[in-house]
């Protein structure tokens, strides 16, 4: 357990090292969410919904400042895994896996704090209607931190689904770019999963997808009750175990076969 | 037309040199149709719930949303060496060697380089554009054609002079610049939409800054029969100049930028 703890602090502090390229990108995506937001004003104002645009405009901001945890992979694996430098990790004495997990996770949870707190402040500056409102309640608040905490658990998981198709296929651009879109698109951050067709909600809101950010989000807004929540961490739950118990096996295997690149 | 020669031979020579590995090429394009698609299934599901955006039916959303995927993706499709690649230009000092030859600096690098898998982009927005038509039933003539095409023709002008913006920053800094990002990446989600549909703010900076709204919007709107803030129409042949503008305007620049160039050295 030490070694996967130390190898998440590492990876903690080299995230931290890389303060000015945050600056740019938090920039960006403050326009992009700014853009997001009068788009679905407009939206609005030609047929209101059910649900109030406070609570979209806060689900946009919301997704706009934690999107790094969704993209954010290792590249250092992958390039070892081009370059055959992985053989080096086999030699290590910890499971792959849980290494690999661990470092992960560090980097999509540094990431995202980094950018989320400036982009949230200047989200909370906004006038009512375009930035992000106060949480439901402070219960709501403090459940949809746990959850959050959660959907990293679940996002890692799948990141390291993705990484186990890499080291298959070595140039897996294209499975990259599919895996990649259903997590954009089912995660809520091209369009919140809120404004999908409501006959999908049963549906879409169970997808492991959605337990990355969407579910947190709707304990925060309150469009999930606190009495609801047991019920949210027991999905995330599930699924975190069931991917995890997944990504372990592919990695596995991987091993078994695994070709190093040599030169 | 030497040049256009040059570029034409290049650009043959690259696509075949991509179609070499078929299998990897075809499932890359795959993934782009589908990542593509994604966005058009947005749309799709924001009309199917609002149904329209103030005077724009779902149809006319479909077409502005094809208008500025074609355009875009024509530009990283065959301007793939200003758009994607000119960064690690500079940063590997490959630039030099362009220097040396008898060609400008440009031409060459827009010959260095295709994208052949924006093919599959470029066919959903194709795509949206039919059944945009088809929904909002555009009637088509001889003037509405020529207005599609310049726009299409100079919209990709008007991108790669965006693009110019961060190269100028990379000569002068050799890193990247991500924040121009906003305006050419920012520009094509935003402009996917009509533009009045935004605030004045931003649709001051798409109308004068990148004029996406002069090059795309308002020859598409006369496309569909709403004139775009009621302007007559001989302004949807003559606003989209604003995308040539633009890119004579960052060729300058770059130009001049250019002469401050100093290699890496690696």
């Amino acid at each position: 357990m030490k070694a996967y703890l130390s190898a998440f602090r590492m990876r903690l502090r080299m995230e931290t090292q890389y303060r000015g390229a945050v600056v740019g990108g938090v920039i960006c995506q403050v326009f992009f969410g700014l853009v997001l937001v009068a788009l679905y004003r407009a939206l609005y104002a030609g047929k209101p919904q059910s649900m109030p645009i406070e609570t979209v405009t806060t689900y946009v901001w919301l997704q706009q400042a934690f999107f790094r945890m969704m993209l954010a992979s290792d590249s250092e694996l992958l390039d070892k895994i081009r370059t055959g430098a992985i053989a080096y990790d086999l030699c290590r004495p910890v499971q792959m896996y849980g290494y690999y997990y661990a470092r992960i996770m560090a980097q999509k949870l540094v990431g995202s704090l980094m950018r989320a707190a400036p982009m949230l402040l200047f989200a909370a500056l906004l006038p009512r209607g375009w930035g992000i409102s106060v949480p439901d309640s402070m219960p709501a608040f403090a459940l949809a931190v746990i959850s959050l905490l959660g959907g990293l658990l679940c996002v890692c998981s799948l990141e390291n689904i993705t990484m186990g198709f890499t080291m298959r296929t070595l140039d897996s651009r294209g499975m990259q770019a599919l895996l990649n879109l259903l997590m954009m698109t089912f995660s809520g951050n091209i369009l919140p999963l809120t404004l999908f067709p409501d006959s999908w909600q049963r549906v879409i809101t169970r997808l492991p997808y959605a337990q990355i950010l969407d579910a947190p989000i709707r304990l925060y807004t309150g469009e999930r009750a606190v009495a609801q929540a047991p019920g949210v961490f027991i999905t995330q739950f599930v699924w975190t175990a069931a991917l995890i118990a997944l990504g372990l096996l592919l990695w596995r295997q991987n091993q078994k076969r695994l070709i190093v690149q040599g030169g | 037309m030497d040049t256009l020669k040059l570029y034409v031979k290049s650009m043959g020579m690259l696509l075949k040199s991509q179609l070499q590995y078929p299998a990897s090429f075809c499932l890359q394009t795959l993934a782009q149709i589908v990542m593509e698609a994604g966005e058009l299934m947005a749309v799709l599901l924001l009309i199917d719930r609002f149904d329209s955006l103030n005077q724009w039916s779902g149809g006319d959303l479909l077409f502005f949303f094809g208008l500025m995927s074609v355009t875009f993706y024509l530009t990283e499709c065959f301007g793939r060496g200003i758009t994607g690649n000119f960064g690690n230009f500079v940063r590997t000092g490959q630039l030099d060697t362009f220097l040396l030859r008898p060609r400008g600096v440009l031409t060459q690098v827009l010959c260095s380089a295709m994208d052949p898998r924006r093919f599959g982009c470029i066919a959903v927005g194709v795509a949206a554009l039919i059944l945009g038509c088809r929904q909002s039933q555009v009637q088509w003539t001889a003037w509405k054609a020529l207005a599609f095409a310049e726009s299409v023709f100079l919209g990709v002008w008007l991108i790669l002079g965006l693009f110019l913006i961060e190269a100028v920053f990379c000569i002068h800094s050799v890193k990247s610049v991500e924040l121009v990002n906003a305006i050419t990446y920012g520009g094509r989600s935003a402009c996917e939409y009509p533009i009045d549909v935004y605030p004045r703010p931003l649709r001051i900076l798409f109308t004068v800054v990148a004029p996406f709204a002069l090059t795309l919007h308002v020859p598409a709107a006369y496309i569909l029969d709403k004139p775009m803030y009621g302007w007559p129409a001989w302004t949807a042949f003559a606003t989209p100049l604003a995308g040539a503008a633009l890119f004579a305007v960052m060729y300058t620049v770059f130009q001049y930028a250019m002469r401050f160039y100093r290699s890496t050295g690696s």
